[in-house]
């Protein structure tokens, strides 16, 4: 396998005569962040959408793990090794914080029917086993006191930390976060920071859409920036923070 | 002011739910015990044919909340589940003479492969219009029994279904009846209990909570929401295989849309996704018409006041949003959490 993980080509996506993303294509490396970027309804979440299965591409293909997976369903990429959060929190609220990620271990885990029904010690084991790792993600993730808590009663900033958790759990190659930092203070922020670089150190590949741009700028290796649906730049952050169309397409929101 | 006094009211039936979480083994073994102690204490065949009225429709109603409640599918139809099993075990026990064991396996296999053939081209459709298609199909399966006279004798019905009986002892007495549905009822709650603490029963509360996000997480959504589908009308097919051998006699006026109403009234009235909340809700529905026989002309108006009471009362259903599992787990955390403290 070659040094690229995840490979978009030519990626088109249209809602009827709104093309929200066009043409787009990148090239990601294992164990690589990635930053994207780009005003409000850039395209970025869309492009996430197309990448994680939710859309099928209108055209254009994606190759992860040099396997063609456009036009795959969202849980069968997520078996090969993606996964992802969601940019407005879309945590299981009936569940508990333990329970929400044990749910990530779905596809790790092999106890069928019979096996629940009977309490086999498949069932047993795979239930402690998924339990204990669960654990461990939440220890990671500073998360394990609340882990008898439901999901929803969690501070934002956790929900969000839960989101990143949950994934993890799925036992994923790639990760992607949509607007981490969203509604989070500058400590929070700091945090975040600290703990996608120390995810990076575990060897996992991170693209991560994102607006604050100290985020950005410090823990990202390359960045790709899509304005109206189209990428205008790519680079790495010093390059980015230069680049005139860039900084024309933020003109008046206030960066640089 | 109205707000403060709900405020207090929730208060106090959280630390109600509590107590109940905490001492869940004690309360489940005396509700045992007083279940099975029951018919020998009141033997009145009156009120043992309430009683069984009680755990059939427990049966249905936790079978329904199987769906309903724990995956967020609400069905109309419910009661045509119930009407294959009963027709199922009616048909093989008249014509073929077939023993009610393997009547009632076949009445759950068949209405499980009902509800598998019903999901299939439909379980991709959300929401409301799914409960549309299922209403749909409880009259479509009403007018098959009426019409499908060869099969099912259409309206005349079929009688004449042997009694149950085991190894060539007929449960002739009401009380031998009881028992048979209450060790079904052990049977449903057994099941349903397992699968919902397994990660099966995460991946259906996972749907329920956000199918986006559960598709995400690596759940086939629409193959999970088959398999819910088949073990809910499976069970509502045994509840029906009981209901041919105790009535002894089954038409289609008793699987009618009413009857899914009532079903689905007894889950929603007992609680979403709460197993002891649909016993209570099936008990309390079978018993309120029998305890306003007093009022007689009355019955229907008193019947739905006392409903909407509760509704307006607690909207969520008497356990809805209270589940037992994690009011224990985090009760007993912070217990353990409390006494590390202590020792430092
Ligand atoms: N499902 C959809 N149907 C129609 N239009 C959509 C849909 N999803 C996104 N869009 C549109 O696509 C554009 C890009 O949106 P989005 O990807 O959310 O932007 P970003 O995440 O960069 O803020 C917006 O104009 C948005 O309204
Ligand atoms: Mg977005």
């Amino acid at each position: 396998m070659s040094d690229t993980i995840l490979r978009v080509e030519n990626v088109t996506q249209r809602f009827g005569g709104l093309t929200a993303v066009n043409g787009v294509s990148m090239e990601i490396k294992k164990g690589e962040i990635v930053g994207i970027i780009g005003p409000n309804g850039a395209g970025k979440t869309t492009f996430f959408n197309d990448i994680t299965g939710v859309y099928t591409p209108t055209e254009g293909k994606i190759y992860f793990k040099d396997k063609d997976i456009t036009g795959m369903k969202p849980f069968e990429i997520t078996k090969l090794g993606m996964a992802r959060t969601f940019q407005n929190i879309r945590l299981f609220y009936r569940m508990t914080v333990l329970e929400n990620v044990m749910v990530g271990m779905h596809s790790r885990t092999k106890s069928n029917l019979i096996d629940s029904v009977l309490k086999t010690s498949k069932y047993n084991n795979a239930e402690i086993e998924a339990k204990k790792r669960a654990l461990e993600v939440l220890e990671l993730t500073g998360l394990a006191d609340y882990r008898y808590n439901y999901a929803t009663s969690l501070p934002y900033g956790l929900q969000r930390r839960l989101e990143i958790a949950r994934a993890m759990a799925t036992n994923p190659d790639v990760l992607l976060f949509d607007e981490p930092a969203a509604g989070m203070n500058e400590e929070e922020t700091s945090d975040l920071m600290k703990f996608i670089r120390d995810l990076k150190g575990y060897g996992y590949t991170i693209i991560l859409i994102e607006h604050d741009m100290r985020l950005v700028m410090n823990i990202c290796e390359r960045i790709y920036v899509l304005d109206h649906g189209s990428l205008i730049a790519e680079g790495i952050p010093s390059e980015i923070k230069s680049n005139p169309r860039v900084i024309e397409a933020y003109l008046g929101k206030g960066v640089q | 002011m109205a707000n403060l006094n709900s405020k207090n009211k929730n208060e106090l039936f959280s630390k109600i739910m509590e107590i109940c979480a905490r001492n869940s083994l004690i309360i489940t073994i005396i509700s045992l015990l007083f279940a099975i102690s029951f018919p020998i204490v009141f033997s009145s065949q009156y009120l043992i044919n309430i009683a069984i009225n009680c755990l059939m429709y427990s049966v249905l109603a936790i079978s329904l909340n199987l769906i309903t409640g724990f995956m967020g599918i609400t069905s109309l139809g419910h009661a045509g589940f119930m009407g294959v099993g009963a027709y199922t075990a009616a048909i093989l026990s008249t014509r073929y003479g077939v023993n009610f064991i393997f009547t009632s396996i076949a009445a759950t296999i068949v209405a499980s492969l009902f509800g598998i053939l019903l999901g299939l081209p439909t379980l991709r459709i959300k929401g409301r219009y799914l409960a549309i298609v299922t209403l749909g199909f409880g009259e479509i399966m009403r007018i098959i029994e009426l019409n499908w006279v060869s099969l099912t004798r259409g309206p005349m019905g079929i009688s004449g279904i042997p009694r149950m009986s085991l190894f060539g002892v007929a449960f002739s007495k009401p009380i031998h009846k009881y028992y048979v549905i209450l060790v079904l009822l052990i049977i449903t709650v057994y099941i349903v209990r397992s699968l919902m603490n397994s990660r099966i029963g995460r991946a259906f509360s996972s749907i329920r909570d956000d199918e986006i996000a559960a598709d995400a997480m690596g759940i086939n959504v629409f193959k999970y929401k088959i398999i819910g589908f088949a073990i809910s009308s499976g069970l509502a097919g045994l509840a029906g295989a009981y209901y041919a051998h105790y009535m002894g006699f089954i038409d289609p006026n008793a699987f009618t849309f009413d009857e899914s109403i009532l079903i689905l009234s007894m889950t929603i009235m007992g609680g979403m996704a709460s197993i002891p909340g649909s016993i209570i809700g099936a008990s309390f529905l079978s018993i309120l018409p029998e305890a306003l026989r007093a009022v007689a002309d009355y019955r229907q108006i008193v019947y739905g006041l006392l409903l909407a009471v509760i509704m307006v009362f607690k909207p969520s259903g008497l356990l809805g949003g209270y589940n037992l599992k994690h009011i224990k787990q985090r009760f007993n955390f912070e217990q353990s959490t409390k006494g590390v403290d202590n020792h430092v």
